[in-house]
């Protein structure tokens, strides 16, 4: 099982939809997804990652629209496992059954080799425990099986939701790094999370929704970029009072913490240095904030959220 | 074929078969004790060989004794076949079932598949038995084995079909109510009780309204599995072959139906 497929396979989304009795859960949404790339799924709690997951595998009917991996529908895809891996919220293994036995199944079903159950174990670190029944799995070492079902049939495209659901801050770390080498592979990787301190770290591009429909989508650095005009910069001064009064002086808007620290938007820190500098004021800290995923993601959702 | 190795994979991996086949052995064991019982009660009475008497031929004894455990077999074989789908859902395996196999109709038939096989198990299991044990309880009431009268394989052959044509009719239903719990008590209900209900419904039926509800009755799958089974008891019942073909309609509207909402269902 080696990574012979040269051909990438991008990830598409035109105009999906679903509607459910009460509420359009995934609303005309398009996106799309490359290859050799980590692409974050981001949006908040019920924003319809999950339903738009479950409509690229061919889980949930679209109401409208239409998702493909590579220019195939997953449901035409004669041999899905060798080409998408997935791993999804609630997919589980029968409590009673040792995760061994269950990605033999899944090998069977899809005519791969049984010792491929074997090799995938290992890969997660999961060979010592794999006759072990799935109910005494812990919650990161299901995780650790879903990846390994994922990769059972070396697929060129990855599809995660919440991945990190339940990992330790090691099975984090150790998560990205697979996800980062997979991309680095060329494959394609799509991977929904709430943790967006960690996205930071992770995704090449992100794919932002909110109430179903597309908020942005984009290299990260562009994402943040549109968002974070605003740059922030932190100041410790024995002198905060006047400091203060110079920068609004420069039209800089400015917010005392108790601790004596200033919280200046609208200027970067040399900016707030130099005129520190011109002011005569004493500096203890000077720190520019950098933009960050988080708060681009609250500047584009506020407003849109909510559970719905 | 894969996916006939995958369901049968997955049966073997958890404990549900051998739950069932450690409850097949004390079941089989009391229906061989009452078909024992009662051929030697009716050989003392001294029953003629062919012809009705009262309610119980000689030929239906015997017939009754080779096809020993029929009524746990099947039982065991509708529920176990029911299982086999409910239990996707139930332990949410259905994502990665369908996951590797999005053409769901192809995971719906290897599941027939295995259910056939398993009612072809059973029924090897208990038709084995009856080999030894019938001609054992037949000598032992001063009677001949039989065993060269037709009207016993036909038995026996008849018994392979009830169980196949049931195993489909759980594969159906497991698929159409789809609930574990609902599937189990729906279909033991029906079994085990449906026939004694179902005919004294009709009996009211057709004294009251019309007598055409008397034949109607072959509509209700345990009686249908009965007429397949013993045959007209009346002139008026209707012949075998339609019992076969209740069930078989059963199986067949339940499983396509079954198949088709699942095809469309939203996986979640
Ligand atoms: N089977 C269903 N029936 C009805 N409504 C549903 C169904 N599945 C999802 N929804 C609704 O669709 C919306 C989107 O749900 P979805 O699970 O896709 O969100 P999500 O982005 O994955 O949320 P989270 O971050 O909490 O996982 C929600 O409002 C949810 O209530
Ligand atoms: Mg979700």
């Amino acid at each position: 099982m080696t990574m012979s497929r040269p051909n990438y396979a991008e990830i598409s989304v035109e105009r999906l939809t679903k509607h459910y009795a009460k509420v359009r859960a995934v609303d005309d949404l398009s996106f799309t997804v490359h290859a050799g790339r980590v692409t974050g799924f981001l949006g908040p709690n019920g924003a319809g990652k999950t339903t738009a997951l479950r409509m690229i595998l061919g889980l949930v009917t679209p109401t409208s629209g239409t998702a493909t991996i590579g220019g195939v529908r997953y449901v035409d895809m004669p041999d899905p496992i060798r080409q998408v891996g997935a791993i999804l919220e609630a997919s589980s293994a029968h409590r009673g059954r040792s995760a061994r036995n269950h990605l033999r199944i899944i090998c069977r079903a899809a005519g791969l080799p049984d010792q491929r159950a074997d090799e995938v174990l290992a890969m997660v670190g999961l060979n010592t425990v794999g006759t072990r029944k799935f109910k005494g799995y812990s919650l990161g070492m299901k995780q650790r099986l879903g990846i390994a079902a994922a990769m059972l049939g070396d697929p060129r495209v990855l599809i995660l939701d919440e991945p990190t659901n339940g990992l330790d801050p090691e099975g984090i770390r150790w998560m990205r790094d697979l996800l980062r080498a997979l991309a680095a592979e060329g494959r394609t990787v799509l991977v929904s999370s709430h943790l967006l301190g960690e996205m930071q770290q992770l995704a090449d591009d992100v794919v932002i929704i909110a109430a179903g429909r597309l908020i942005r989508q984009g290299p990260v650095a562009e994402v943040l970029g549109s968002t974070a005009g605003v740059a922030r910069v932190r100041v410790r001064t024995p002198q905060p009072d006047q400091l203060a009064a110079a920068l609004r002086d420069a039209q800089l808007e400015v917010t005392a913490t108790p601790d004596g620290l200033l919280q200046v938007s609208g200027a970067d820190a040399a900016r707030v240095g130099h005129l520190a500098f011109t002011a005569g004021v004493e500096l203890h800290e000077l720190t520019g904030e950098s933009a960050d995923l988080e708060r681009a993601f609250l500047d584009l959702t506020a407003g849109k959220a909510g559970a719905r | 074929m894969n996916l006939i190795s995958a369901e049968l994979l997955k049966l073997r991996t958890t404990s549900l078969w051998w739950i069932f086949a450690v409850s097949m052995v004390p079941l089989y064991g009391l229906a061989l004790g009452y078909n024992w019982l009662t051929t030697s009660v009716i050989t003392e009475m001294d029953v003629p060989d062919e012809g009705p008497f009262g309610l119980i031929s000689m030929q239906q004894i015997v017939s009754n004794l080779y096809t020993s455990g029929q009524f746990a077999g099947v039982l065991l074989v509708l529920l176990l076949s029911a299982i086999l789908v409910t239990n996707e859902f139930f332990h949410l395996t259905a994502t990665a079932t369908f996951l590797t196999t999005p053409r769901r109709e192809l995971v719906i038939l290897a599941k027939m598949a295995v259910a056939v096989l398993i009612a072809v198990t059973v029924w090897l299991f208990t038709t084995g038995l009856n080999l030894i044990f019938a001609p054992v309880a037949l000598s032992s009431t001063n009677n001949e084995s039989f065993l060269g009268e037709s009207f016993v394989w036909q038995a026996i052959s008849l018994n392979l079909l009830v169980h196949v044509l049931w195993a489909l009719v759980g594969i159906g239903c497991g698929v159409l109510i789809r609930s574990q719990i609902g599937t189990t008590i729906t279909l033991t209900v029906l079994y085990v009780v449906g026939t004694q209900i179902f005919t004294a419904v009709f009996a009211v039926l057709a004294n009251q309204v019309d007598e055409v509800f008397m034949q109607l009755r072959v509509l209700v799958p345990t009686l249908a599995s009965e007429l397949l089974v013993s045959g007209p008891q009346s002139p008026e019942d209707l012949p075998r072959w339609v019992g076969a073909v209740v069930l078989l309609a059963y199986a067949g509207v339940a499983g396509v139906l079954g198949t088709l909402i699942t095809k469309r269902r939203d996986i979640a």
